[in-house]
């Protein structure tokens, strides 16, 4: 987490980047389901599953007074626990008893859709950032003799 | 906008009516002029030199943050794009503040220079 900003009227850069930050993780992990959406082999056993992040509202060192809107930040990856999808194919190498293979549970539509949805929220948040320029550029305008 | 509208509106009501400029400055400026006259209570402690040292700290701090990650970045240090901007966005905005305060403060200066003893 990079440090607070020195001035607190300034917070909203420090919310708005902690949302970059973890947008960012998420496109990461949404890459790295699609990468190993025919991933058969992983290093705890088994087909790959799908990862999922999960996101937690958090108050930083910066949030003194008691309503202090929280920053936030990755609270953790998860792999997806719901049943693999198995299809049989016997004379695969990763084949079990049954000639079933385990398929990774990645649908890539889905993960296309959160990849589109992560991109649309970090660009929500720059327009944040954008727009808090914006009004302190007006701000410093106020009562200038020109 | 024609004087002709302008008296025939509200402030031509007022003036021509209600008893002149004192009716219009009672009623539109009364609340201004009590605030102004009895107003002027002792500050709470913090002078004006206080605030611009914090000023000067902060843009001071902001510019260093910001220096920094760019050489992290250029190194190939782990620094995100974003938090790397980010910095150079605030240290911007503390500067300009700074600058945008000390240039009233000399107009300030320089208006009661200009006045006539």
């Amino acid at each position: 987490m990079d440090s607070p900003s020195p001035m607190q009227s300034f917070r909203v850069l420090d919310i708005a980047s902690s949302g970059l930050a973890a947008e960012r993780k998420r496109l990461e992990v949404v890459a790295a389901n699609i990468a190993n959406a025919n991933t058969l082999r992983t290093p705890e056993g088994g087909p790959y599953r799908r990862r999922e992040v999960l996101f937690e509202a958090y108050l930083d060192q910066a949030a003194r007074h008691g309503d202090a809107l929280p920053l936030v930040r990755v609270d953790g990856v998860q792999p997806d626990m719901s049943e693999l999808r198995r299809v049989h194919m016997p004379g695969h190498p990763d084949a079990d008893a049954e000639g079933y293979v385990a398929m990774p549970n990645v649908d890539l539509m889905f993960e296309m859709v959160d990849l589109m949805a992560s991109m649309r929220s970090y660009e929500a948040n720059l327009k944040s950032v954008r727009a808090f320029r914006s009004m302190v550029d007006a701000a410093l305008q106020i009562g200038r003799a020109s | 906008m024609t004087f002709d509208a302008i008296r025939g509106g509200a402030l031509g009501r007022e003036l021509a009516g209600g008893g002149g400029l004192d009716a219009l400055s009672k009623d539109a400026f009364g609340d201004t002029a009590r605030r102004a006259g009895g107003g002027a209570e002792a500050p709470t402690g913090v002078s004006f030199g206080d605030l611009l040292g914090r000023l000067v700290e902060n843009a001071d701090q902001a510019q260093r943050t910001s220096d920094d990650m760019v050489q992290a970045l250029a190194k190939g240090e782990p620094a995100d794009a974003h938090q790397v901007m980010m910095a150079m966005t605030e240290a911007d905005l503390a500067f300009r503040t700074l600058l945008e305060v000390r240039n009233r403060i000399i107009d300030a200066y320089q208006e009661i220079q200009r006045m006539q003893v």
